[in-house]
């Protein structure tokens, strides 16, 4: 999967492969034949853990499932991403990204309301959230269980449903119909309360500048005070539609408009430091281009740069997290070739 | 059977509105006691509706006043029997409360003390006011999707949930690490940073070949058909994607166009994708005469990937969601028979999880100040009289 350097396919310069795997060892086995069957057990003998994302092939269906693996590791956890989980009438169903998205209800709320919903319909994000999410479930899932393992000795198998934990991401919404709210309305001639720039029910949007946009939200009455600071206290702020915050709700377009007039004057990097030099909640809407060169993001060192022996030296995305105590590994090797530690770690399994 | 991986942790809660609460929902339905602390000085803004329930299923709730000197040493008397500390103010806000990282780690020294802000403790924008709608836009997240040429999108509700499950993670990340080395850990987490590390695609595409791609919708890079198709019904749709050539050849004979499949122009996934606009046509003519989920279990039956695009309401009534399990009938204190939202993982063989309803504020001063921490009745009135138990 791509991005590839010049939109050429090429087995070794995936860019989702190689941030995927960074900092992995990477072996290549024929599950299907004994030789590469028995390299696994043994593999999977000293493991703590195995993780697996069937289809099209799921390690029960090869003779290798949990109940297989326990006998010669009783304290293995194995943890199995699936689309739709191992219960359930649609748990043999097919599902990418695309269908995920949409099914769990979050292209409902993406685009926010529009205009005419037969003829704009709801769409996914871009990337492969609705796969990430699952990603994260399993490994949030499978760090539990290590340390149920550590505290117990005791191994786990843990089925995780990519669908259920896109789910789990709307879980306020799920209570929402538990106590017999209606979903939101796509419909713009619908929405009861008038939405700037697309969010409902909070004050708040995005602003058209000279170089593309800044999101906005003094939803407060003491952020609006210090956000008119920052336009420079215009005549109309003391306007009877504007003054308080519900009914700046309510007369929001006229007021987007007057905001509109004054933020395309200037770019969002401008908008947003002169915002928040008056706390007022604020940021450039950014693209890609805008992250790699964040003075704040490159200060915390968030991108990490590794050299890989066919792609080259590119920077990666890092963690989202700093800890005190442990030195993350986070430039320990760059995405493996394919087979590249079949030697180290396969011959390594005879000794 | 075994039981509960995290039973034995003692978490205490000091997070508030949606990303704390969420990685403490996770730890408490996986064992841990996790004691939410809350003041009616300052209530949990998510307290206004059902969302607060969500939020806070399994958890205990005492009511503590951290504006007052003796709130705060009730305070370091539970940090020193609790494993974690997790909070999500503002950066700078827990040390102007007298609860930095150095007084949490004299209460109690093996401490996992996470910290959750908008864009972590350090560097020059550490003391930005964030909200999560806001973040998404700071961090890229929103740029990769919407359409080309139209205003960027600003719904899509990410930051907060992605980051209290990723919170849970790395909280026990640490936990494992305390039973492996011994020592506790200070957990700096950057909302922004969870959200950007999302896009790794774009993040390598621009170094790649120097370019920053438009939103492309429901298409994709290479996939074709790929995309939502309108059914039967007002706002009803059925996304489809179509990832090999088998995939292909079934869609075209369900919907009886076969001759779409010897057409070598849409042989490839490449020519597909050139023609999406015209194969959008032929496959809503087929998808018009059916209802969303007839479409799906029609594709699906013909081996082709499909769902229909579901708004939160259908979610909830979804077969697949109940049949699989993943809801927990629960009596809610209003008398009623509720299905409250479970977790997206089975532990086979495992104790089921706990999934309660979420608490009342105060409603665990008896066996957090009388139990844990040993106050007699008399004390405990005094401090509510003083409005420290508050």
């Amino acid at each position: 999967m791509g991005p590839f350097p010049s939109d050429l396919l090429h087995t070794e310069k995936s860019g989702l492969f190689l941030a995927l795997n960074a900092n992995k060892y990477g072996v290549t086995l024929d599950l299907s034949s004994s030789e590469g069957a028995e390299s696994f057990r043994k593999l999977a003998a000293t493991a703590d853990i195995v993780i697996e994302n069937p289809p099209p092939i799921s390690l029960e269906e090869l003779g290798l499932g949990y109940e297989s693996l326990q006998q010669i590791n009783p304290g293995l956890i194995l943890t199995s991403i699936t689309p739709f989980g191992r219960r359930g009438p649609y748990k043999d169903f097919k599902a990418t990204d695309l269908i995920l998205y949409h099914m769990s209800g979050h292209a409902h709320g993406l685009l926010g309301a529009v205009k005419d919903p037969d003829k704009d319909p709801p769409i996914r994000a871009g990337g492969h959230q609705a796969e990430f999410v699952g990603g994260l479930a399993a490994a949030t899932a499978t760090m539990m269980a290590l340390y149920g393992k550590q505290m117990n000795g005791q191994g786990s198998q843990i089925n995780v449903s990519s669908f259920e934990a896109m789910v789990t991401q709307l879980i306020s919404g799920l209570a929402n119909s538990a106590w017999g709210r209606p979903a939101p309305p796509r419909d713009l001639a619908m929405v009861e309360e008038a939405a700037i720039g697309g969010m409902v029910g909070a004050i708040g949007g995005i602003l058209p500048c000279n170089d593309g946009y800044v999101a906005i939200s003094p939803r407060e009455d003491a952020q609006w005070e210090r956000w008119l600071v920052v336009m420079g206290n215009p005549t109309w702020s003391t306007d009877d539609r504007y003054s308080t915050r519900d009914v700046r709700q309510k007369n929001s377009p006229s007021l987007w408009k007057l905001l509109s007039d004054w933020s395309i004057n200037y770019s969002k990097h401008e908008i947003a430091r002169l915002g928040q030099e008056q706390r007022v909640p604020c940021f450039p809407v950014n693209t890609v281009l805008d992250l790699m060169s964040d003075e704040h993001l490159a200060h915390r060192e968030f991108f990490v740069e590794m050299d890989h022996p066919e792609a080259g030296t590119l920077k990666y995305p890092g963690a989202a997290y700093k800890l005190s105590n442990s030195d993350l590994p986070l430039t320990a090797r760059p995405a493996p070739l394919l087979g590249q530690h079949n030697q180290e770690i396969l011959e390594g399994l005879n000794r | 059977m075994n039981q509960l991986p995290l039973q034995g942790i003692r978490v205490l809660d000091l997070s508030w509105i949606i990303a704390g609460p969420t990685a403490t929902r996770f730890l408490a339905s996986m064992g841990a006691e996790v004691i939410k602390v809350g003041s009616a000085r300052r209530p949990d803004p998510s307290t206004r509706g059902p969302a607060f329930q969500a939020y806070n299923q399994s958890k205990l709730y005492v009511s503590l006043n951290l504006s007052k000197p003796e709130g705060l040493e009730l305070v370091k008397r539970l940090l020193a029997i609790s494993d974690v500390v997790i909070e999500n103010f503002a950066a700078g806000v827990i040390e102007r409360l007298g609860l930095g990282n150095d007084v949490v780690r004299a209460a109690r020294p093996d401490i996992i003390m996470v910290a959750s802000s908008g864009t972590g403790h350090f560097g020059p924008h550490t003391d930005y006011v964030a909200y999560g709608s806001l973040l998404q836009h700071y961090t890229g997240w929103n740029s990769i999707s919407g359409h080309p040429n139209r205003e960027p999108v600003t719904g899509g509700l990410w930051a907060d949930p992605w980051v209290g499950m990723e919170l849970a993670m790395v909280t026990v990340a640490s936990l494992n690490n305390r039973a492996l080395a011994g020592d506790g850990q200070y957990v700096d987490f950057s909302m922004a940073e969870a959200l950007s590390a999302c896009l790794p695609e774009a993040v390598l595409d621009y170094q790649m070949n120097d370019r920053v791609k438009d939103p492309m919708g429901n298409r994709d890079d290479w996939d074709a058909p790929h995309g939502v198709y309108h059914c039967f019904g007002s706002d009803r749709w059925v996304a489809i994607a179509v990832t090999n050539g088998s995939e292909w050849a079934a869609l075209c004979g369900l919907i009886g166009r076969s001759d779409l499949t010897s057409n070598s122009k849409y042989a490839t996934a490449e020519g597909r994708r050139q023609f999406q606009s015209e194969l959008a046509t032929a496959i809503t003519e087929w998808t018009m005469q059916h209802e969303d989920i007839e479409a799906m279990r029609l594709l699906q039956q013909a081996g082709v990937p499909a769902g229909p695009s579901q708004d939160i309401l259908r979610v909830f009534q979804d077969p697949q969601l109940s049949e699989a399990g993943y809801f927990n009938r629960v009596k809610t204190r209003d008398g009623e028979e509720r299905d409250l939202p479970g977790l997206p993982w089975r532990f086979e063989d495992t104790q089921a999880p706990i999934l309660t309803e979420a608490p009342v504020l105060g409603e665990h001063n008896d066996y957090i100040y009388g139990e844990l921490l040993g106050l007699s009745q008399g004390e405990v009135a005094q401090m509510v009289e003083e409005q420290i138990i508050y």
